[in-house]
């Protein structure tokens, strides 16, 4: 459980980071908060030749309200999530995140990049429609949360890319539940409602190889349903798998009741 | 002739004497030991479950520079675990595996490096080819392929416990309950993995093994018989140790390893620290076993009969010193717990399979036998409407009873279950929880449940209740050395051994109590074995009761001959002198005559001084065998709440009440008591490690092998009957019972709740949603 040898640079700004990831021919990996990419490279699961490490880049720790938005660089820690008042349905995400030393340490940037299919921020950036920028050669370029995840701990991102800040914008009213063995463990299941303009959106996390949107769940809810018939919609609509934790239709089961908890808390009719 | 002292330390939680280190952060463990030319080793470990080695190839590791061993090194020393019961088949454990790997995790070979890291970097260039055999994991299913080609059938031992008429019990019985219950692998998870040092001195022939251990003594008896060495000169060294819980009173192969290795290389010490990943895989597991369970009932609920078959999976080897038999064994001689019971017959077989090997874990077996024996109440007051408390009642051994001989003919000396079960219901309230169950049921509201469990603690067993299945050596006693120093103080050399119990604190209570010196005037020194005599160790809740009764034997011995020096210097009767907080006094005197640290002088220092036949010095030693042991009785009561939607448990109160005989130290106690049910608590709702098919282990990483934090254990209710045992100290064991009742009260909740069984463990919320769905479509 020791990582197997690596070069470590420390960059100054972006640019420098750039640079090195990309002399590194997609052999370099960034670190940022560690604590998703340590543990893979101590189980030797990950094998970077040089290890970038951003947490100097100055100008990427801050929340900051942006118009309808809250924006969040890429180094801002999951505790700071927790603490501002700004954006309260990323608050209560990240208050479900791993424990006080993780949430200490971990980042937006990493948390998103490392695209785990159960963790909390990415659910959070699809449900709110977020803007994610990312820094390249070629400069930086804006694209939806929703075209970053591309599957199982999978992303957009090249090689040489950097996340440099997450736009997430406000929802009028929402709801956030989430389903995990012990408090901080990765969920089996998150719901999260946001409603923008008279749309409710359902997105889910931990059901798939990457958040999903319940589309179906949605035209329930358009269509005057109740929380239980769209939480329903939900649970057909998603194709879990069975692991430890449960089979098939406990998945599923856990689904429904998570949607109509999130409805619930946002305020739908049971 | 002793002193009644005014102010003795016992049966106060006066502050513990470890606590300034290890609360500071200046604890010494194993880990934190540096040596000058110390190198760092790595295991090597099969990545598969069962297979033939047909090939190694350490060439190109050998080449970077590091030192690499492999079973053709080691091939003549082999862990073979012994017992004189007539069905066990006795089976070696090699220190690396060669010819075959028996279980995914089992060391193959070592790499001696700088450090750690470049010791793994080295362990990725050993070459081992295997060609696989068919793996057998569940341990009631036939093996393709046995484990050891002594045993075909995979069977290491097997034993029927018989008594009374069971066949005519169970014709004419009123009620008859048949469970299957199947309880999930689980380990002790100590916060500190397994950890050695070990140096060889070539030119006095002489090794020391720093280790982290609950049985030092037995590790140097067993490494110097394994290594061909003077016992005299092999030093085992237990430090500070972070929790033990039975993993760590297991001799492996590792352990022989790291010495066998250190004796290749003379002068440098070699350094191994088990990270997590490799405890789960490599440190023993337990409690994976099967209970097919009959019990026979008359029309009022008085248990008539039982009759059990349990399969234990033991694991691909018999563990050192233990055996095959430690968990079979407990469970067939345990299983009717503090029942009456006359009928009884129990077939208990322990079963080789190609995983980790299991050993001994707090609570050996009883977690899984408790919930077994309580599961069989459940059912059969559910069956004839009686209420979960009152089937117990009529059937527990009560004071008059005793001595009880149980159906497997241990003999229990408490019988104080029943005092321990009221006061634990009038801790809980249970007619107020009861009335909560029936107002939510009435209201619809979340159901709650309530579950008992009674269990008897076997503890500080003597030589003539063993523990161990006939082991070639009896563990029955332990030896203390104490010594009143020239300056009065008192330096007290233990057998015992700690992995966080506070023993240093206990054995300084006894001890000063039994001279009549202050707490603060006792140090005491333990696990090292060049400096205590003898010690068999921290397992079988027996140190406080076997330990302590030498700490107590030895601490009178010598106030024995400070009182004869003091008479002598003070030309008084021994018969009239009194010792109390470190002064002597004559019976009738108000002012004290003299300081034991004065005599302590005059016995070391001025011999010009010393009556006539008194030797110089101030020690004794003295071993305590207990011959029987000590039941301890114990009852715990829960209110759970159940989400019907997710499965999910909520403890609403916990309420544990134990017969500790005399607590010595109550606050220990408690600890004893709060940690075993929270272990207890993650072995019934969180702990599980599961292998797939292949022999792999899925649950490899704290990520998927769920321990319970601080946020899922329960506010605990502790209450204490005591009810002193005959010993000298009165005390009774109480480091594992805690562990007994969490399976039985959690899944006995959640029948009471909602009327469903729960046969396999944890009781996880996708289980409970399965059967409430199960339910669901039935009705
Ligand atoms: C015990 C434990 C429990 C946890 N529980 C949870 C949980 O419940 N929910 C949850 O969501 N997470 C959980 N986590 C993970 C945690 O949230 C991580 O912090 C997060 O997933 C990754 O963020 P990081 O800053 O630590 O990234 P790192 O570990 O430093 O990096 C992760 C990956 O992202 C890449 N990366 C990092 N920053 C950037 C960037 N700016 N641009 C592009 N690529 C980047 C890295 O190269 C790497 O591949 C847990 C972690 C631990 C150790």
């Amino acid at each position: 459980m020791k990582c197997a040898p690596f070069d470590y640079v420390r960059p100054a700004g972006v640019g420098e980071v750039v640079t090195t990831l990309r002399q590194a021919g997609g052999d370099g990996k960034i670190l940022a908060g560690g604590q998703s990419l340590v543990p893979v490279m101590a189980m030797r699961m990950a094998r970077p030749s040089v290890l970038v490490d951003v947490n100097r880049v100055p100008g990427l720790s801050s929340v900051e309200t942006d118009g309808d938005a809250v924006r969040v660089g890429a180094l801002a820690r999951h505790a700071l999530l927790q603490a501002q008042p700004d954006h309260p349905l990323l608050a209560e995400a990240a208050s479900w995140i791993g424990h006080t030393a993780i949430r200490t340490r971990g980042t937006t940037g990493g948390s998103l990049a490392h695209a785990d299919p159960s963790a909390e921020l990415p659910v959070v950036a699809v449900a709110t429609g977020a803007t994610v920028s990312v820094a390249g050669p070629d400069g930086v370029r804006e694209l939806d949360a929703a075209e970053l995840f591309t599957g199982m701990m999978t992303t957009s991102l090249a090689d040489d890319e950097m996340i440099t800040s997450v736009r997430f914008p406000r929802p009028s009213r929402w709801g956030f539940a989430e389903f995990a063995r012990r408090h901080g463990d990765f969920a089996l299941v998150t719901a999260v409602v946001t409603e923008f303009g008279d749309e409710l959106r359902v997105t889910l996390g931990g059901v798939s190889a990457a958040p999903m949107r319940a589309h179906a769940a949605e035209e329930v809810l358009a269509g005057g349903g109740s929380a239980r018939d769209a939480a329903r919609a939900a649970s057909e609509e998603i194709e879990p798998t069975a692991d430890l934790h449960g089979s098939v239709p406990f998945r599923r089961a856990m689904a429904a009741e998570m949607v109509r908890r999130a409805l619930v808390r946002t305020g739908v009719e049971e | 002739m002793s002193g009644e002292p005014t102010t003795g330390s016992l049966g106060r939680s006066v502050r513990r004497k470890e606590d300034q280190r290890l609360v500071t952060g200046h604890g010494r463990f194993v880990t934190d030991l540096e040596l000058p030319r110390m190198r760092h080793v790595a295991f090597l470990r099969s990545p598969v479950a069962h297979a033939r080695i047909t090939g190694v190839d350490t060439s190109e590791a050998v080449g970077t520079g590091v030192r690499v061993f492999t079973g053709a090194d080691f091939a003549d020393v082999e862990l073979r675990a012994q017992s004189a019961l007539p069905s066990y088949v006795e089976t070696g454990q090699p220190v690396f595996a060669h010819g075959k790997v028996r279980f995914a995790g089992e060391p193959v070979a070592a790499v001696v490096a700088a450090d750690r890291y470049r010791a793994e970097d080295g362990c990725e260039l050993v070459e081992i080819d295997y060609d696989p055999l068919p793996p057998t994991v569940c341990a009631w299913e036939p093996p393709e392929e046995p484990v050891h080609a002594e045993a075909p059938d995979n069977v290491l031992l097997e034993r029927t416990f018989t008594a009374g008429e069971v066949d005519e019990t169970f014709a004419g019985a009123a009620v008859v309950v048949e469970r299957d219950l199947v309880t999930n692998r689980h380990s002790g998870n100590p916060m500190e993995c397994r950890a050695g040092v070990a140096v060889w001195d070539a030119a006095d022939r002489r090794l020391t093994f720093w280790n982290g251990t609950q049985v030092p003594h037995i590790v140097r008896n067993m490494i110097a018989e394994l290594m061909d060495l003077p016992e005299g000169n092999v030093r085992v060294i237990a430090p500070d140790v972070g929790g033990g819980f039975g993993v760590k009173a297991v001799l492996y192969p590792e352990d022989v390893a790291l010495c066998l290795m250190a004796r290749a290389m003379p002068g440098v010490p070699l350094k191994w620290t088990e990270d997590r990943a490799e405890h789960l895989l490599a440190a023993t597991h337990a409690r994976d076993h099967r209970y097919r369970m009959r019990a026979a009932f008359d029309g009022d609920g008085t248990l008539l009969g039982i009759d059990a078959d349990v399969t234990c999976n033991v694991g691909a080897y018999s563990v050192y010193p233990w055996t095959a038999g430690i968990e079979p064994l407990m469970a067939g001689g345990l299983l009717s717990g503090p029942y009456r019971l006359a009928h009884y017959r129990a077939t208990v077989r322990g079963v080789a399979t190609n995983t980790a090997p299991s050993g001994p874990y707090r609570g050996v077996a009883r977690p899984a036998s408790v919930y077994a024996m309580e599961a069989m109440f459940d059912s059969a007051a559910a069956r004839l409407g009686l209420d979960a408390v009152e089937i117990r009642r009529r059937n527990v051994i009560m004071p008059e009873d005793v001595p009880y001989k149980m159906p497997s003919r241990l003999v229990d000396d408490s019988g104080h279950y029943a005092e321990c079960l009221d006061k634990a219901l009038d801790l809980i309230d249970y007619p107020s929880v009861r009335a909560e169950q029936e107002r939510r049921r009435a209201a619809g509201e979340a159901p709650i449940g309530i579950g008992v469990a009674l269990y008897n603690e076997l503890t500080g067993l003597g030589r003539a209740a063993s523990a161990g299945p006939r082991m070639p050596f009896r563990t029955g006693h332990d030896a203390c050395t104490v010594r009143i120093n020239a300056d009065g103080r008192v330096t007290v050399f233990s057998g015992v051994t700690s992995q966080g119990q506070g023993l240093e604190t206990t054995v300084a209570q006894i001890v000063a109590d039994g001279i009549g010196v202050t707490y603060d005037d006792v140090d005491v020194r333990i696990g090292d074995t060049d400096a205590s005599l003898w010690g068999f160790g921290a397992f079988s809740s027996r140190q406080a009761v076997i330990g302590g009764g030498a700490a107590h034997r030895t601490a009178q011995a010598v106030q024995a001959k400070l009182l004869d020096l003091a008479a002598g210097l003070l030309e008084a009767s021994v018969d009239d002198l009194r010792v109390v907080d470190g002064r002597i006094s004559v019976v009738g005197e108000a002012e004290p005559r003299i300081s034991v640290a004065e005599v302590a002088r005059v016995a070391y220092l001025e011999s010009h001084r010393l009556p006539e036949g008194i030797e110089p010095g101030l020690e004794a030693t003295r071993f305590y065998d207990p011959i029987r042991g000590a039941f301890a009785a114990g009852a715990q009561v829960a209110a759970v709440e159940v989400d019907r939607t997710t499965g999910e448990l909520t403890i609403l109160s916990y309420v544990c009440v134990e017969d500790a005989g005399r607590a010595m130290h109550p606050q220990i106690v408690d600890g004893q008591i709060a940690g075993s049910i929270a272990q207890g608590i993650g072995g019934a709702l969180y702990e599980h490690l599961v292998y797939d098919t292949d022999g792999n282990l899925s649950t490899g990483t704290l990520l998927d092998y769920l321990m319970p934090t601080s946020a899922e254990i329960p506010e605990m209710v502790i209450g204490h009957v005591s009810r002193p045992a005959a010993n000298p100290l009165g005390v009774r064991g109480v480091g594992e019972g805690g562990t007994l009742g969490p399976n039985a009260v959690l899944a006995g909740a959640v029948h009471d709740a909602l009327g469903i069984e729960i046969d396999t463990l944890p009781v996880s919320p996708s289980r409970v949603w399965e059967a409430l769905h199960a339910q669901e479509v039935r009705a």
